[in-house]
């Protein structure tokens, strides 16, 4: 009977997904504390801030919707920029339910699939590659935890004003490397052999097209040269 | 809330729910383990993570080693943390605290 358990663990619960967004919640929060800052400095309301992180929840769109609109482009074209902005998350789902076999529960994706973020998406990874088992509650705390601290971060962001971590440079700044340091992580987490070429691959395209377009270009076009690479270099090896 | 601000939530947000949402009714069960399209997804995750990891660093690297020193040091710690622990949580901590350590340090 141990055996069978140890063979077969309990799926995980919406507390492990909790507890697996903590890295995350931290990360989230102060991203979301400096566009809270931002959209009330530029002239938005504490409302309008929280309604675009509650309604878009897509950190670096919101940074440029407000650009955008405090800038007075057209609605059609903020609209078409922040959608072609977030069109790299149509890979995340399948992805994910690729690699959680085809027994995947799904029942329950129209609900955390709404949190389906860049941290969240390699989070979620990085469990299935330690040997975890795919689960919606799991899914769901997971998402629900970064959701809340990306709208609790907004919200106090509003609040607090510009200037408010102006006094302590060094926690700005480590608050700040969270999110890089979290995608090195969880990168290191799910690591093999067989990733490095597809991961040299999404490296040397994303700074090349960073540098010499965007950085929405980079991101975009790092991850697709990647995971081609992955179809070119199996079939090479085939 | 002014109404084109709210407009533009809402067309924004409703199409990146389509985008997250949408692609997980795909049908995966007719994917071969070897075709195309499945290696392809297998491919998606280590392609995103690193593509992540260097768009949110590359804009904190300048010319100088001395002037890079904090983001080396954040991710030395996050090596040494996950080689220690194997805890994404304790690593992506550690990354950061190093880096405002150094932050202080030098500033």
């Amino acid at each position: 009977m141990q055996n069978a358990q140890a063979l077969n663990p309990p799926p995980p619960t919406f507390a492990h997904g909790m507890l697996a967004a903590l890295p995350i919640m931290l990360g989230y929060f102060p991203i979301a504390f400096a566009f809270g800052i931002a959209a009330t400095g530029q002239g938005l309301s504490g409302v309008e801030a929280f309604a675009l992180s509650l309604i878009i929840y897509a950190g670096a769109s919101q940074f440029l919707a407000l650009a955008l609109f405090i800038g007075g482009a057209p609605l059609l074209v903020s609209a078409a920029t922040l959608i072609a902005m977030n069109i790299r998350h149509v890979l995340y789902g399948p992805a994910l339910i690729k690699q959680a076999g085809p027994q995947a529960a799904r029942r329950w994706a129209w609900a955390w699939a709404f949190g389906l973020t860049d941290e969240v998406f390699g989070a979620a990874l990085g469990q299935l590659a330690r040997g975890r088992s795919f689960s919606e509650p799991f899914m769901l705390g997971l998402c629900l935890g970064a959701y809340a601290s990306w709208l609790g971060g907004t919200a106090l962001g509003a609040y607090a004003g510009a200037g408010a971590l102006a006094g302590f440079p060094a926690i700005e700044a480590a608050l700040g490397f969270m999110l890089p340091a979290l995608f090195l992580a969880l990168l290191l987490s799910i690591l093999s052999r067989a990733h490095l070429p597809v991961i040299a691959v999404s490296v040397g395209v994303t700074i090349t097209l960073s540098a010499m377009w965007s950085g929405t270009a980079g991101i975009l076009g790092g991850m697709i040269a990647g995971a081609l690479a992955g179809v070119l270099i199996k079939r090479g090896a085939e | 809330m002014r109404p084109e601000l709210l407009t533009l939530a809402l067309i924004v947000g409703a199409f990146t729910y389509a985008f997250r949402f949408l692609p997980t009714r795909a049908d995966l069960t007719r994917l071969g383990e070897r075709g195309p399209l499945s290696r392809f997804l297998s491919s998606t995750g280590p392609a995103a993570i690193s593509t992540l990891f260097t768009a949110s660093i590359f804009p904190s690297l300048s010319g100088t080693w001395a002037a890079n020193a904090p983001v080396f040091a954040g991710i030395i710690a996050v090596l040494a943390t996950t080689w220690a622990s194997r805890s994404v949580v304790l690593s992506a901590l550690a990354g950061s605290a190093a880096y405002g350590v150094f932050i202080a340090v030098l500033t």
